[in-house]
């Protein structure tokens, strides 16, 4: 099987990866950088337990080969917290009551910094549609949505908009 | 701040799994670990003529193959040991595990998986409508010298798991002397636990003994499961809890683990074995597909006076917890509403050529109250009485008793939730302002908590922290990071952050009946509040000689004991856990608890294993719904839920409780399908076929908590996780009959279904 070498800047780092060409980037991020926090749920695209930001947009990590990620930007739940310290959305989604089993939760933190990246006021619907590739089993998705509108009207009370990576 | 009972509080494990931290079961890794593909069978029935492993052995990386003649010769199961690790003469339904491949690396092993080659004689495979019919083959030969788990065998054979049979006098002569017979027949269909993270088991075989890593909802059954099927005693396993990514029953069985296990053995290695998702679907012990049938006889004053009741269920290949559950049909079927008359009842569970059945959250409730609430409105309607006007006439009040006998002491609950639901949402106002293609229904249920043991250790720290030890587990739920924390923190007045609860491990802690059943904030919160208080008892002696003071004038508060009334006299609980813990030794307590048996009618029927609800609870769901009459689409546009907590320990995670059940619930009701061929193979094989609620299809729940405490547990809580989803296709199904005028059998209703009944009706008119 050929490898590629593929340079990316993984969470503000440059990294560079020798992978055959079918490798998906959910497993060069678990398997080679040991970076578990984006998980495998379906491997078809479906749950959005893996999404991963590449340059900015929210994506399947289970079924985007990691030869497409040359030169691009690539951020994981790993890269939205600081050093550990959660993000001011991933405070609330656990004063909220987002998390329960948490498999989801990191792929829907992914989606959901996306979304408030792009938009500084989404609606309950922009925030529903925001993580429509995102499937929760436990929580009926409310609390999730509940967190996300916190975090916006903090945001907006505090004049900045664009409080979301602490 | 101290934590408080009923107020919010983080739980412990939030931080870990929103930064993604959290170990899961799929994230376990170890020094020298191996990886397992699992070889499958094909076909859903024939005979196993021949495995041949030398390719596969022969292939890169390759550790061992494993089949059935590694395996000892021995069985197992949760209720009847029907079950062995691999197919050795028979396959059983498609999926069945006939080899194990281990390698060096996951694609490795999935490699020489597929150079496996396994020869079967096919054979036409048995669906559910054979084997209630008596035709096909008989899936299990050998059924006689199966071993029921618990001693105790019931009423079984040839294909049939399990019967259940109540035939009280005068059920005949009712129906003689009705002035009414309403009769209806429902189906329901399977359906999928769809937790995110597919199942995986990591196992050690060292020093005599297995050791596994694994993210299930019951680590002593696990430890169990895998005793009974590897031949060793229970304490020669060992079963140390992982984060679990969801489960809702269906990770309380050992599934993969014996797998792991089997492996570890054979090869020598550690083996971790990972399911695809599509193995996952295949190999799912889902909640079972069934049929009803209810039919009810009524005097001419409206009252019921006598029913008859049948339920046939498909319990897949082999057993798993299902004949538990094939007598619940009892528990459930008239115990919410009054039948002045006798119920005969045949319940039946069928060994098919699929794959195992087993518990999803509410079980069987789903469609029995589906099927109940439903019969209710047909019986209104026939009546012409309103819909909840007829059940509230006929509502069980305090003291009466179930069909197993027992005696509902609080059963006048329903009525105060009745009356909570028309504060919150009046229904003649309802009625009058419903939309084009709308409809509301309305259901009722009681249920229980699962009675089981739990235990529960409290170590203070020098520190004047604690830790919480225990076998209990969260699957999710926040009934221990939440749930036992609080009830923990609060005892000792201690803050946020200075409670830490330990994973599962049974070699450390006492017998725990697992996540299951809404137990664990209840009944091991039982256990943790004991052994909180025994801990705060021995705390206050020390704080007492620190402080001079009389022991009963100490409180702790904060983090520090000190004198009431003089909040300057204080020690820090750091220095008081210190002082007790080098001058008397550790402060430690242990506690354990156990809901005491409910008392039954032993009479009531043959064949009844499970028979009493304990720690009984109330519920009554609304929900209004809008028929798109192009798409056949059903939108849930409100939902009402009045729930009876006992005593809400957690409101964040009560809730999310309620929210996260009927979401499951609805896609139960409405599009969840997990639909199986004449050829016994399941249709919906992928989460891409598999549909499941989003985001956009779950409306905010209304909650209304009622607290009503039990007499019996500590701070008075029932079970809370489980409840939502039981009314969830009841009130839908209700709500659809009303908005279409017409009655669906069969759950899920999915736009087909609602498409065609809309067609039919137009070409009647």
């Amino acid at each position: 099987m050929t490898s590629n070498s593929v340079t990316f800047s993984l969470n503000g780092v440059d990294r560079t990866v020798d992978v055959p060409g079918a490798e998906t980037l959910l497993d060069t991020l678990r398997d080679r950088l040991n970076l578990r926090g984006s998980k495998e749920g379906c491997l078809e695209g479906e749950c959005g337990a893996c999404t991963v930001l590449v340059d900015d947009r929210p994506i399947d990590a289970c079924i985007y080969p990691t030869a497409a990620c040359g030169g691009r930007r690539v951020r994981t739940v790993e890269g939205l917290s600081d050093g550990g310290v959660p993000s001011l959305l991933q405070r609330a989604m656990v004063r909220s009551g987002s998390i329960q089993c948490g498999f989801c939760t990191p792929g829907f933190v992914v989606a959901v910094t996306a979304l408030l990246e792009r938009e500084s006021n989404p609606s309950r619907a922009d925030i529903a549609d925001a993580v429509n590739g995102n499937i929760c089993r436990c929580t009926g998705y409310a609390q999730i949505i509940e967190a996300v509108q916190a975090v916006v009207a903090d945001s907006l009370a505090a004049g900045t908009g664009q409080e979301v990576e602490a | 701040m101290s934590v408080t009972i009923g107020g919010t509080m983080d739980r412990t494990d939030g931080v870990a799994k929103v930064t993604g931290k959290a170990q899961y079961g799929v994230d376990h890794v170890e020094a020298g670990m191996a990886h397992a593909a699992v070889v499958r069978s094909p076909v859903p029935a024939g005979r196993l003529v021949g495995v041949d492993v030398g390719a596969a052995r022969r292939m890169p990386e390759v550790v061992g193959v494993v089949t059935a003649a590694d395996q000892p010769d021995s069985y197992g199961g949760w209720v009847l040991q029907d079950q062995r690790i691999l197919a050795s003469d028979q396959v059983r339904y498609e999926g069945e595990p006939i080899a194990i491949v281990v390698a060096e690396t996951r694609a490795a092993a999935i490699a020489a998986a597929a150079a496996v080659r396994v020869e079967i004689e096919e054979w036409e495979a048995v669906t559910m409508a054979k084997a209630v019919a008596g035709e096909g083959h008989v899936i299990h030969p050998d059924w006689q010298s199966y071993v029921p788990t618990f001693g105790v065998d019931h009423p079984r054979w040839g294909n049939c798991a399990c019967e259940v049979r109540a035939e009280p006098d005068g059920v005949d002569e009712a129906f003689a002397r009705a002035a009414h017979v309403v009769e209806d027949t429902f189906t329901a269909n399977r359906q999928y636990q769809a937790y995110l993270e597919p199942k995986a088991a990591t196992a050690s075989y060292a020093d005599g003994r297995y050791i596994l890593h694994t993210a299930t909802q019951y680590p002593f059954n696990v430890r169990e499961r895998v005793a009974q099927l590897m031949g060793v005693r229970l304490s020669d396993v060992r079963v140390v809890g992982k984060t679990i990514g969801g489960g809702f029953g269906a990770k309380l069985d050992g599934w993969v683990e014996p797998l792991a296990a089997l492996a570890a053995r054979v090869t020598g290695r550690t083996v971790q074995v990972r399911l695809s998702r599509a193995e996952d679907i295949l190999t799912c012990p889902m909640r079972e597909n069934a049929t009803m049938t209810i039919r009810t006889a009524l005097d001419d004053e409206g009252r019921m006076i006598g029913r008859q009741f049948t339920c046939e269920m498909d319990n897949g290949a082999y057993s798993g917890e299902m004949p538990w559950l094939a007598s619940l049909p009892l528990t459930v079927i008239g115990a919410v509403y009054k039948l002045h008359g006798p119920m005969r009842a045949v319940c039946r569970l069928w060994y098919t050529n699929t794959p195992p059945t087993g518990a999803f959250r509410g079980v069987n409730g789903v469609y029995l109250y589906m099927a109940q609430e439903q019969h209710m409105d047909h019986i209104a309607d026939t009546l012409g009485v309103d819909r909840r006007e007829y059940r509230l006439r006929h509502l069980f009040e305090d003291g009466d008793a179930s069909r197993t006998g027992q005696v509902l002491e609080q059963a006048g609950i329903l009525r105060q939730a009745f009356d909570r639901l028309e504060e919150r949402a009046p229904w003649q106002e309802i009625l009058d302002n419903l939309g084009p293609n709308q409809g509301v229904g309305i259901a009722a249920a009681v249920w229980m908590t699962n009675p089981l043991p739990g235990e529960v250790t409290i170590k203070m720290s020098e520190d004047g922290t604690a830790s919480l030890v225990t076998a209990a587990n969260d699957n999710g739920s926040g009934a221990v990071s939440m749930g036992l924390t609080q009830i923990v923190a609060s005892t000792l007045g201690l803050s946020e952050g200075d409670v830490r609860a330990s994973m599962p491990d049974t070699d450390i802690s006492g017998y725990d009946g697992g996540s299951q059943g809404s137990r664990t904030t209840a009944i091991v919160g039982t256990a943790a509040l004991e052994a909180s208080t025994k801990v705060r008892e021995q705390l206050l002696a020390t704080a007492a000689g620190l402080l001079e003071a009389h022991v009963d004038d100490i409180e702790l508060v904060d983090g520090q004991a000190r004198v009431k009334g003089s909040p300057s006299a204080t020690v820090p609980l750091g220095q008081v856990a210190a002082a007790a813990t080098f001058t008397g030794g550790a402060v430690t307590a242990t506690s354990s608890y156990a809901t005491p048996p409910v008392p039954f009618d032993a009479g009531c029927a043959t064949g009844a294993l499970f028979t009493t609800m304990c720690t009984p609870t109330y519920h009554v769901h609304l929900a209004v719904v809008e028929v798109d009459d192009v798409t056949g689409n059903v939108d849930v546009v409100r939902y009402v839920v009045v729930q009876d907590a006992g005593k809400v320990i957690s409101p964040v995670g009560a809730r999310g409780q309620v929210q996260g059940g009927i979401a499951q619930g609805i896609g139960y009701s409405l599009y969840e399908s997990q639909r199986i061929g004449d050829d016994a193979r399941l249709v919906e094989r992928s989460l891409e076929s598999y549909r499941l609620p989003l985001a956009v299809d779950i409306p905010d729940v209304e909650v209304v908590f009622l607290e009503n405490p039990d007499p019996q547990t500590g701070l008075g809580a029932k079970g809370i996780g489980e409840a939502p989803i039981v009314l969830s296709a009841a009130a839908i199904s209700t709500a659809v009959r009303h908005a279409t005028g017409r009655t669906f059998n069969a759950i899920p209703i999915t736009p087909e279904d609602v498409m065609f009944a809309l067609q039919e009706a137009e070409e009647v008119r």
